[in-house]
C-alpha cells in the first residue's frame, strides 16, 4: 500500500524463482569446491589428480601419492569447513531475522558470535595446557567438544538477555535491537580482553586464545568438519518445520498467536537452533562477522521473504560466500594470509554501509 | 442456552498498574452481532484481546461455549476465534492468496513441513473466503498493491478462512470511505447470518446502531450501558460518556425496527467555541 508500492512492485518483478536460485548456488558450490581442491598454497593439481584424490579419499581407487593425498585431504576439509561454516552462519542469521521480524538481526549484530567466542575462549583457558594443541591442530578428541559446548553456552547466554530486552513478546525495534547487540558485544569484548590479560603470563594459553580469536580455516580436523556439518544438517532439517511459522510472524507475534502459532515454543526452538548454528561455526573457525547479516539480505532481495525458500537458499549462499572468498583470496592474493573472519569483515562492513545508504529513505522512518 | 462467548468479572491492568479493564461481565448468544463502543482509551481493544485469549486477565475469566478459554491450546483457540486487530505490526511480504491461506494454519497438522501443499479443504476454504469477502479478483495481488478498503476486506477474508464460529473485530471499518464502511458491515452481517457470532469494536455509532442487535458502551474499563441501539444511543446515556457534541436523529432501516438511531458528531449549539 501507499507510496512505497511502486518501488516494491519493481523489486518483486526482478525476483528469481527459488529453484533457479538454488541451482545457481549449487553450481557455485561445485565450481568453488573443485577450484579449492585443485589450487592451494602448495602445488596445483591437474583435474585428473583432483579426481584420483577423491577416489583415494572415498576408498574407490588408489588415490594420489602420500603427500599429495594429504594435501588433497587438507584442501577438502578446508573447503568443507568453509561451506558449512558459511551455511550455518547465514542460516542462523536468516532464522534470527525472521524471528525478530527485523532485517538487521544476525548472530554478529546481536552479539551471539562474540558470546560464543567468549564461551569458547573460556573453555580454551579452562583446558589450560591442552589448549595450544586444540587451537593449532586437531587436538584431543574431548577438546573440540568442550570448546563447542563453551561456544554454545556463550551464545545462549547472550540470547537470553536479548529476549528480555525484546519484552518477551514485542517486536524488537531496530534501535533497541542495535543497542542491546552493542551492549552485548561490548560486554563480551571486555570479558574476552579481561580473560586475555589474565592469562597473559601463561604464554601457551595466551597464544592459543590469540590465534583462536582471529579464526582460521587452516588444518581443521575431520571431527571439526563433522561438527559444523552436523549443526548445519540439523538446522537444515529443522528449517522447513519453522518456515511457515516464521512467515506468519511477519504480521507481528500477536497476529501469529491469533492464527494459532505457538509463539513461545517457536521462539525458543528458533533461538536454540540459531544459537547452535552460530556456536558450531564459531567453535570451529572463530569469529566470522557479517555472513549472517548479508547473505539472508541478498537472498531475500533475489527470491523474496518466504522462509520456505529463504532458509535453504541462505544456507547455500552463506557456504558459497565463505568458500568463494577463501578460494579467490588464495588464488589472487597468494602471499597474504587473511583469516576468514578478517576477510569477511573487510568485505562485509563496506557492504553493510552501502546497504544502509541504499535504503536510507526507508530506514529514516525508524 | 450456553453463551458463545462469556466474559466473567474480567479485569486487566497495564504493567504500570493503571486499570484498562475493570470488571466486565458480558455474554454473547450464538449468532449474535454485538457492537462495543466507547471513547478512545476506554479499554475496548484490551477487552477484545482478553476475549481472544491473547492477553491473560488479571482477574476473571473468558468462556467459550461454557468452557474456559485458558484451557485451549493456541491452535484450538484459533479454530474457534478469528481475531482481526486494528492493524498488523507490519505488512507481510506475500500475495493475497498466501495471506488468506495463513488463516488455515490452525487447521493443518502441527509443525507441518513447509513443503506440504495446502490440502483440498484448505483450497475450498480459501475459495469460499475470497468469494464471501468479495476479493476473488485480488487473489494474485501483493498486499502492498491494495487500497486500504481492499486490504481490510482481505483481512476479513483471512478471518473467514479460519472458519471459526466467533469473530472478534477491532475497528474493521476504520479509515474506510462511507461506501466501504457499509460494505464491510454488510460482510459482517452476512457472516453472522451464516451462523457466526461477532463482537465488533467500532467508532461508527450509526453502523453499530444499524447492524447490531445489541450495543455495549464501555467507559474507563467498565460497562457504562448496554441494550438495543434505541435504548443506548440517547443523549442521557451517550452524553455522559462521549460528551455534549453529538446530534441525535433517526434513519429508516429494513426489518422490524424500521427506525434506527442516528448519532452524528456535531458541536453542541450552546458550546459557543466558535464565538470566542
Amino acid at each position: 500500500m501507499g507510496a512505497a508500492g511502486g518501488a516494491a512492485e519493481r523489486t518483486r518483478a526482478r525476483r528469481v524463482p527459488g529453484g533457479l536460485a538454488a541451482l545457481v548456488l549449487a553450481l557455485g558450490w561445485v565450481l568453488f569446491l573443485a577450484w579449492a581442491l585443485r589450487q592451494g598454497t602448495a602445488r596445483t593439481f591437474s583435474w585428473s589428480e583432483v579426481g584420483r584424490g577423491a577416489g583415494g579419499a572415498l576408498g574407490l581407487g588408489e588415490g594420489l601419492a602420500d603427500l599429495d593425498q594429504t594435501i588433497w585431504r587438507l584442501r577438502a576439509l578446508r573447503a568443507l569447513v568453509a561451506l558449512a561454516v558459511g551455511g550455518a552462519l547465514a542460516l542462523s542469521g536468516a532464522l534470527l531475522q525472521g524471528l525478530f521480524q527485523n532485517p538487521l538481526a544476525s548472530p554478529g549484530v546481536l552479539g551471539v558470535t562474540s558470546g560464543a567466542s567468549l564461551g569458547a575462549s573460556l573453555a580454551l583457558a579452562a583446558l589450560g595446557g591442552f589448549a595450544p594443541a586444540l587451537a593449532l591442530g586437531s587436538g584431543a578428541s574431548l577438546g573440540p567438544l568442550l570448546v563447542t559446548l563453551g561456544a554454545l553456552v556463550g551464545a545462549l547466554a547472550v540470547l537470553g538477555p536479548l529476549l528480555v530486552v525484546a519484552g518477551g513478546g514485542a517486536r524488537l525495534s531496530v534501535p533497541s535491537l542495535l543497542l542491546a547487540g552493542m551492549a552485548m558485544n561490548a560486554l563480551c569484548a571486555g570479558l574476552l580482553a579481561a580473560l586475555q590479560s589474565l592469562t597473559l603470563s601463561d604464554f601457551e594459553v595466551a597464544r592459543a586464545l590469540f590465534a583462536w580469536a582471529f579464526g582460521t580455516l587452516d588444518d581443521r580436523s575431520a571431527a571439526q568438519a563433522g561438527l559444523v556439518w552436523g549443526a548445519l544438517l540439523l538446522g537444515g532439517a529443522a528449517a522447513p518445520f519453522v518456515a511457515r511459522e516464521l512467515d506468519l510472524l511477519a504480521g507481528g507475534e500477536e497476529d501469529a498467536a491469533a492464527l494459532g502459532v505457538p509463539v513461545r515454543v517457536l521462539r525458543l526452538a528458533v533461538l536454540l537452533l540459531a544459537a547452535l548454528l552460530a556456536a558450531a561455526a564459531v567453535a570451529v573457525v572463530g569469529q566470522i562477522l557479517f555472513v549472517g547479516l548479508i547473505v539472508p539480505h541478498l537472498v531475500r532481495l533475489a527470491v523474496g521473504s518466504g522462509h520456505r525458500v529463504l532458509l535453504p537458499l541462505a544456507a547455500l549462499g552463506g557456504g558459497l560466500l565463505v568458500l568463494g572468498a577463501d578460494v579467490l583470496q588464495r588464488a589472487f592474493l597468494p602471499g597474504v594470509d587473511l583469516r576468514p573472519g578478517v576477510l569477511m569483515s573487510l568485505l562485509g562492513a563496506p557492504f553493510f554501509l552501502g546497504l544502509l545508504l541504499a535504503r536510507r529513505r526507508e530506514l529514516s522512518a525508524w | 442456552m450456553v453463551s458463545a462467548l462469556a466474559l466473567r468479572g474480567l479485569a486487566y491492568a497495564y504493567p504500570g498498574g493503571r486499570a484498562a479493564v475493570a470488571g466486565v461481565d458480558l455474554a454473547l448468544a450464538p449468532g449474535e452481532l454485538l457492537c462495543l463502543v466507547g471513547p478512545n482509551g476506554s479499554g475496548k481493544s484490551t477487552l477484545l484481546r482478553l476475549a481472544a485469549g491473547l492477553l491473560a486477565p488479571g482477574a476473571g475469566r473468558v468462556e467459550l461455549d461454557g468452557r474456559p478459554l485458558a484451557e485451549l491450546r493456541p491452535r484450538e483457540r484459533a479454530r474457534r476465534i478469528a481475531f482481526v486487530p486494528q492493524a498488523l505490526r507490519a505488512l507481510p511480504d506475500v500475495d493475497v492468496e498466501g495471506f488468506v491461506l495463513g488463516g488455515r494454519y490452525a487447521h493443518q497438522p502441527r509443525w507441518q513441513s513447509a513443503f506440504r501443499r495446502p490440502g483440498a479443504a484448505d483450497r475450498a476454504a480459501l475459495a469460499r473466503a475470497l468469494r464471501e469477502a468479495d476479493v476473488e479478483d485480488l487473489a494474485g495481488r501483493h498486499l502492498d498493491e491494495l487500497s486500504h478498503g481492499q486490504y481490510q476486506r482481505v483481512r476479513m477474508a483471512r478471518a473467514l478462512a479460519q472458519e471459526a464460529p466467533l469473530f472478534l473485530l477491532d475497528e474493521p471499518s476504520a479509515g474506510l470511505d462511507p461506501e466501504h464502511q457499509v460494505q464491510l458491515f454488510l460482510l459482517i452481517e452476512r457472516a453472522v447470518a451464516a451462523g457466526r457470532t461477532a463482537l465488533v469494536v467500532t467508532h461508527e455509532l450509526n453502523l453499530a446502531g444499524r447492524f447490531a442487535a445489541r450495543c455495549v458502551v464501555l467507559e474507563r474499563g467498565r460497562v457504562a450501558a448496554q441494550g438495543t441501539p434505541a435504548e443506548v444511543f440517547r443523549p442521557a446515556v451517550l452524553g455522559a460518556v462521549f460528551g455534549p457534541h453529538l446530534y441525535y436523529g433517526t434513519a429508516a432501516a429494513d426489518g422490524p425496527d424500521a427506525l434506527r438511531p442516528l448519532v452524528v458528531p456535531w458541536p453542541a449549539p450552546d458550546s459557543g467555541h466558535s464565538n470566542r
